[in-house]
């Protein structure tokens, strides 16, 4: 296996993922390093959120993550040998109110690693777009739904679901023009 | 009153403040309460972890609100008003009246 430190965003994520999951802890990657994966790194985070599925307790996923030599520091786990950062921000594993239905899965050198489908992904940066006007968010939206397979009919459903129809209307031609 | 949901007072002031108001920032709500900061900041510090709250910092005071990303956001602030509807009247009135529109600097009243 490579050494941490050469690993790509996705071999890290699945490494850590498959390491948590061989203690029954159960993981989904989501946020910006999602994107990072489905753009083949044209946008790159190096914070690797992951939603935990059970009730693990803190005390455990630290344990099991020293394991592998990361170390916790506030709310984060870090290592030495990597720029990415591990957190597991609080569940539930929902998209605006609505719960992630479809998890896509990805096999890496590394491991198996859970993660939001791309169409998932696109609305998760649209739910920041939409609620704190994050521009760079709309632009990793756009980005995911050129470069992966993505059901803009549902994005559209959900937008509209969160009360962003007009909005939704009003991007949508950014999204055409990129595809 | 929300308290035994809750499992606290504090975390309970901070939530009808925050419905009432949208915002708030810590000396406001401990003050409001005539409590001391430290549980409220506990209580604060609690909800944005768990994703309930968010905050940003204006100037030097950080300013709390609802995350309109968390999932029961619209049930919980259901329950909030329901709540509210309960308290005391002049609570309920001191809660609800706040300016917050601007106000020039240097008025004199």
């Amino acid at each position: 296996m490579k050494a941490l430190s050469e690993m790509s965003v996705g071999e890290v994520a699945a490494y850590v993922a498959e390491h948590l999951r061989q203690s029954s802890i159960n993981v989904v990657l989501t946020g910006g390093s999602c994107v990072s994966i489905y753009t083949d790194n044209r946008y790159l985070s190096y914070d690797l959120d992951f939603i935990e599925e059970g009730r693990s307790t803190r005390k455990k996923i630290a344990a099991c993550l020293r394991e592998i030599g990361f170390q916790e520091r506030d709310r984060y786990f870090t290592h030495t040998d990597t720029r990415f950062f591990v957190e597991f921000p609080s569940g539930p594993l929902a998209i605006g109110d609505e719960p992630v239905g479809n998890i896509a899965q990805l096999e890496f050198a590394t491991g198996s690693l859970r993660l939001l489908s791309a169409t998932d992904c696109v609305k998760d940066r649209l739910a920041n777009y939409y609620h704190w006007k994050d521009r760079q968010c709309l632009d990793q939206a756009i980005m995911v739904a050129t470069d992966a397979e993505v059901d803009m009919e549902e994005v559209e459903r959900w937008s509209s679901h969160e009360g962003m129809a007009e909005e939704f209307k009003r991007i949508k031609e950014l999204f055409n023009r990129a595809a | 009153m929300l308290e035994p949901l809750l499992g606290s007072t504090n975390c309970e002031r901070v939530l009808i403040f925050l419905a009432a108001r949208e915002e708030g920032y810590l000396r406001e709500i401990s003050d409001f309460f005539e409590t001391s900061p430290a549980p409220i900041l506990k209580q604060l510090e609690k909800l944005e972890n768990g994703g309930v709250l968010f905050s940003r910092l204006v100037g030097r005071t950080r300013i709390y609100g609802f995350n309109p990303r968390y999932p029961f956001l619209k049930e919980l602030k259901s329950l909030l008003d329901k709540a509210l509807t309960f308290y005391p009247e002049d609570i309920r009135a001191r809660l609800l009246e706040s300016r917050r529109r601007p106000r020039r600097k240097g008025k004199p009243l």
